[in-house]
């Protein structure tokens, strides 16, 4: 996978660059306008980060630009003004997403990942499996080896959500979101007690342990072997 | 006439008023000086006319006219502005005292007490015609008595010639006494207006003093300085605000630079490092969090959010949020109650926001095992929605800044509760503005509630 990285912010730059590469993408950086543009028509990307305030062409000028010339890449923006009709202008030129400085990685990295995820998404699964613990989507049941696991529907709907992104770390803001539409921010620990009660059903009696704490940043299902 | 200066309408109207009430004056004073001249020439005629008419009583004969002429004229002669006229009645002046005077024919044949009135080039007249019959003759004669009063009418040019000019002076005099009057009555609000005019924002503490000034004015002053007042209070707390964003970001800054520095003094294992990572991130996230929200706020304080206008069913929001905060509920063994329903114009992702802040306050502050009531109800005028919980009451002298930024009304708290940073209630309350609603609490009796009411929803149903 490919990202094209466009930020004049040198630290903000380099760091993103370092973290999309250590997640295991191919980051392009520039730091100008001008250079999005040219990279962006010249090269094949599978997303383009850009943020809104740059030196030469400003990030939707660029995106004006590149969707004028029959790009149809993903974009994500970056800003760091959040303003109502800010967001209005990227939707209407055509954006995917924004995000606002400033902002978890963790996050950035999820909303990466959906949006290369977009399109391409695997048909309808019907099972989903990691070690021993198999789920029935359509039956809406859950087993670890072969034993049968009662979960509420929330419950159910936050293993669905990890086992479907299953490696990637979830911030606690995207799984309140998916799980319980809850779009803002909250400081309380709500995920936590849900992590922790669905680990007690589908991790505490079993090993290995599939449910993984990264801490300061979210939570991860995986099988160990496959890390 | 809008644009003139107070002082200057004063004096204007000053000036008018005494001008009318001058003029009104002076011309009753003229009609009445003519009417009272005119009454006693009257009264003069008729006394003459009747003392000839005695006179001529006696005559038996036009032929012994002569001998009455002396008599006639001892009664006449006295009066130098009296002309009297005796005519036969072929029109033949049979006497005439002092002289024949000019005048036109038509005033012969006025008969009775009628007086009328004739003006010559210069002079005037007035005078009175009767027709005087003696015992033993067939034909009348004609009395014609004549008073010259020109001298009354220069009398009267003059006094209108003063008059028209003591009015020019006095306008003048009186307008120039409005102008000093209006000046020194209206000095209490130039001073008021130099008040005013001095305040800064650093004098905002100073306020009008009420006892010099007038009773017209004390509403004005008053108003003024609650005015002041609310406008010092608002001052303060913006000055708070910043000094309180200072301090809230200087605490975690601090603690990152410390917790770095100390990190980075020797050589340690990785897991340290690690450590120290992850402590800033804490930290970092914290921050983050705290300017997101100031962001909110600022924006609330422009006007800048703009609620969604959707009608929402509050029960559901309601509901949404109660399944996300039931996980943290269960674990401190605590009930949440949903009663009634009721709708809402507005934006959901806001409501959310604001409502979820209530509640995870209300969860913050419940005792294990006890109850948190929410309620919604609706009204024929607006939808009101409380928010209960029992536990330790907020003493009411911190009920009205609950909803102040930063405002903690445990001051220890602040270390207990880290990532509550005392902004999520002034976020609600900006929220629920937006929404044109209010909110407030009352706390008394073990039960802390949260009150808030919006209005109606045109066109919404009853519920109840």
């Amino acid at each position: 996978m490919r990202l094209l990285v466009a930020e004049d912010e040198p630290k903000t730059g380099t760091y993103l660059q370092q973290g999309l590469r250590e997640a295991g993408f191919n980051v392009d950086r520039v730091t100008t306008g001008t250079d999005a543009l040219q990279h962006a028509l010249s090269e094949e990307y599978d997303l383009l980060i850009l943020d809104v305030m740059m030196p030469g062409l400003d990030g939707w000028e660029v995106l004006r630009m590149a969707r004028a010339a029959g790009k149809d890449v993903p974009v994500l923006f970056l800003t760091a003004r959040d303003r109502v009709e800010d967001r209005v202008k990227g939707l209407e030129l055509g954006a995917d997403d924004y995000l606002i400085k400033p902002f978890a990685f963790s996050e950035l990295l999820a909303r990466v990942r959906t949006l290369l995820r977009r399109g391409n998404n695997s048909p309808t699964q019907t099972h989903l499996k990691v070690a021993d613990l198999d789920v029935d989507l359509l039956k809406r049941r859950a087993t670890r080896a072969g034993k049968r696991i009662d979960l509420t529907a929330k419950e159910f709907a936050l293993l669905e959500l990890l086992l479907r992104r299953r490696g990637e770390v979830l911030p606690k803001s995207l799984i309140a979101s998916q799980v319980w539409d809850m779009n803002f921010d909250s400081d309380t620990n709500v995920i936590e007690v849900a992590i922790r009660r669905l680990r007690a059903k589908i991790d505490d009696d079993f090993e290995p342990k599939l449910i993984h704490t990264a801490r300061g940043m979210g939570y991860m299902l995986d099988a160990p072997e496959s890390k | 006439m809008r644009r003139l200066s107070l002082t200057t309408r004063l004096s204007l109207m000053f000036m008018l008023a005494v001008t009318g009430v001058l003029i009104v004056a002076g011309l009753s004073f003229n009609h009445l000086s003519r009417h009272h001249f005119k009454s006693l020439d009257r009264q003069e005629l008729l006394e003459k006319a009747h003392a000839v008419q005695g006179i001529l009583g006696e005559l038996t004969s036009l032929d012994n006219f002569a001998a009455l002429k002396p008599q006639l004229s001892a009664l006449l002669g006295a009066h130098r502005d009296l002309t009297a006229i005796i005519k036969d009645h072929n029109g033949r002046v049979l006497f005439a005292d002092p002289g024949p005077v000019n005048l036109p024919e038509r005033f012969s044949v006025i008969a009775g007490n009628a007086i009328w009135e004739w003006h010559d080039q210069q002079q005037v007249f007035r005078g009175l015609t009767r027709q005087v019959k003696g015992p033993g003759q067939e034909s009348p004669l004609t009395l014609m008595l004549v008073l010259d009063v020109t001298q009354h009418m220069y009398f009267f040019d003059a006094l209108e010639r003063w008059f028209a000019i003591g009015l020019i002076i006095s306008a003048l005099v009186s307008a120039a006494l409005g102008w000093l009057l209006a000046r020194s009555g209206l000095g209490p609000l130039r001073h008021v207006t130099a008040v005013a005019a001095a305040m800064s924002a650093k004098s905002l503490k100073e306020r009008i003093p009420l006892a010099p000034v007038p009773l017209e004015l004390q509403q004005l002053v008053s108003s003024f300085n609650a005015m002041l007042a609310r406008l010092d209070e608002a001052f303060v707390r913006l000055s708070n605000f910043s000094a309180d964003i200072a301090h809230e970001l200087r605490t975690p800054v601090s603690n990152l630079m410390t917790h770095t520095e100390v990190v980075l003094s020797r050589k340690r294992n990785i897991e340290d490092y690690e450590e120290n990572l992850y402590s800033n991130l804490d930290d970092l996230k914290r921050m983050s969090r705290m300017i997101d929200d100031m962001l909110f706020l600022a924006k609330a304080d422009n006007g800048l959010i703009i609620p969604e206008h959707q009608k929402i069913a509050l029960e559901e929001v309601i509901g949404t949020l109660c399944e996300y905060y039931r996980l943290l509920a269960d674990e401190h063994n605590i009930e949440l109650k949903v009663t009634g329903s009721g709708e809402v114009q507005g934006d959901v992702l806001m409501l959310h926001r604001a409502i979820s802040n209530l509640l995870s306050n209300a969860l913050r502050y419940t005792p294990e095992g006890h109850t948190i009531t929410v309620s919604i109800n609706q009204t024929t005028q607006c939808t009101q929605l409380t928010v209960k919980n029992p536990g330790e009451i907020i003493p009411p002298e911190h009920l009205e800044r609950l909803f102040d930024r930063f405002y903690r009304a445990d001051p220890a708290r602040r270390e207990g509760s880290p990532s509550n940073a005392g902004l999520g209630l002034a976020i609600t309350r900006s929220i629920i503005e937006a929404h044109q609603g209010k909110i407030w609490c009352t706390s008394a009796d073990g039960q802390t509630v949260f009150h808030m009411q919006f209005p109606r929803p045109e066109g919404s149903t009853e519920s109840q």
